[in-house]
């Protein structure tokens, strides 16, 4: 990986990068200020499905609000991580912390795209959104929108009771008629938690790579 | 006391001396630093594009706000006292970094920014707290509150690749510990 790191780093593109100053700098820059964006829409995900946040908006219109931003700011931190493993590319294929911020960063992203899949399909988001948009007397046009959305289908699920739909993907409809209230499954809570965790390492592990013998000593492929 | 000699009071604290010593305090006050600030930005940056009507302007403002009001402040506290023992380890330098000088300046704009909104635009959120578009006032308070909070962060990196050290570091002569 070494030897990897070393023939990149003499690349037309790598020294371009070093020899223009500023470059570096502003790649992180960049990669800094889309981590606020990437993080916080994944932590508001996350605090919804454990109630903590717009517990009066059904799930699938939060995911609709966040995970876009969520998606595309990956898209930019991928780019101008690109660019800045050309930059450095010895100091970042020696650091133990890139490969374990890789590997996290793939289960995060794997992992979330799953979870949304399965707890707000497409389609769903418009339905639930039209619901909570028709307001008070529309409480029928809102519980099939969230019928359709724990449904996973784009049929209406039946209004009344809890949808049998919903707690096959591991929801319960506290409020089908609101289709607001929504409680998740233990497991599903876990998740979120997890996602949560597996960021704040990412984030966490990415500034350590700057650090990678004093973090992880005899680990680090600096040595 | 002159601005200068505290300064080097700060520069000559025994905490300051501890974050220059310790082997892995300063890259877990760093990694903390950076996570509390992305978290700043990205929850008032929530709060700025609903002044800007994104992405509709149903759920009422003060309800946006509000419900973020303690991450954001709770990730500002950390943001502050991680740069305070940051600033503390290598006082001189920062001090008289060009870039930590616009990153202050930055942070004084955003308060700035954030006091006017709130003493005088917020006065008639009645108004148009739910379905209606915000004020110019308002729109331009969410305008400067990304700019200038981006601009944060962007100084806050350019200060690690100008500041340089007044020290060896890390020491090589010191037997670390954390």
């Amino acid at each position: 990986m070494n030897e990897l790191g070393t023939s990149l780093e003499t690349s037309a593109l790598s020294q371009a990068i070093k020899d223009a100053t500023w470059v570096i700098p502003l790649l992180q820059s960049i990669h800094i200020v889309t981590i606020g964006v990437v993080f916080v829409s994944s932590l508001m995900i996350a605090l919804r499905v454990l109630g903590r946040m717009r517990a009066d908006e059904p799930f699938a219109v939060v995911w609709a609000r966040f995970a876009p931003w969520m998606w595309y700011g990956l898209g930019v931190m991928v780019v101008t991580g690109v660019f800045l493993v050309i930059g450095e590319p010895v100091r970042e294929f020696t650091a133990f912390s890139f490969w374990l911020k890789m590997t996290l960063l793939a289960i995060a992203v794997v992992t979330t795209f799953v979870f949304g899949r399965t707890f707000a399909p497409r389609g769903g988001a418009a339905s639930a959104a039209a619901g909570v948009a028709s307001g008070a007397g529309a409480g029928v046009a809102a519980g099939a929108g969230a019928g359709a959305l724990y449904a996973g289908a784009s049929g209406a699920a039946p209004v009344t009771g809890r949808s049998g739909a919903a707690v096959a993907a591991g929801v319960s409809v506290a409020d089908p008629a609101g289709a607001a209230a929504t409680e998740f499954s233990p497991g599903a809570k876990a998740v979120a938690v997890g996602i949560i965790v597996v960021w704040l390492a990412i984030i966490f592990l990415g500034r350590a790579i700057a650090y990678d013998v004093e973090v992880w000593g005899s680990l680090s492929l600096h040595n | 006391m002159s601005l200068v000699s505290l300064v080097q009071s700060i520069q000559d604290s025994g905490v300051a001396e501890w974050m220059r010593t310790s082997v892995k305090a300063m890259p877990i006050v760093e990694s903390i630093h950076v996570l509390a600030a992305a978290t700043v930005f990205g929850t008032i940056f929530i709060v700025d594009l609903r002044l800007l009507g994104f992405p509709n302007l149903r759920r009422p403002f003060t309800r946006v706000s509000d419900e973020l009001l303690k991450l954001t402040w709770g990730a500002f506290f950390t943001a502050l006292v991680t740069g305070v023992l940051m600033f503390a380890a290598n006082a001189n330098t920062y001090y008289e970094n060009t870039a930590f000088r616009f990153k202050m300046a930055a942070l004084l704009l955003a308060g700035l920014n954030m006091a006017i909104f709130q003493l005088v635009t917020f006065r008639t959120v009645g108004n148009w707290n739910t379905d209606v578009k915000p004020p110019s006032a308002a729109r331009v308070a969410g305008v400067l509150s990304i700019l200038v909070w981006v601009s944060v962060i962007f100084f806050a990196r350019w200060i690690g690749f100008t500041k340089g050290y007044h020290f060896e570091a890390p020491p090589t002569d010191v037997n670390f510990s954390f």
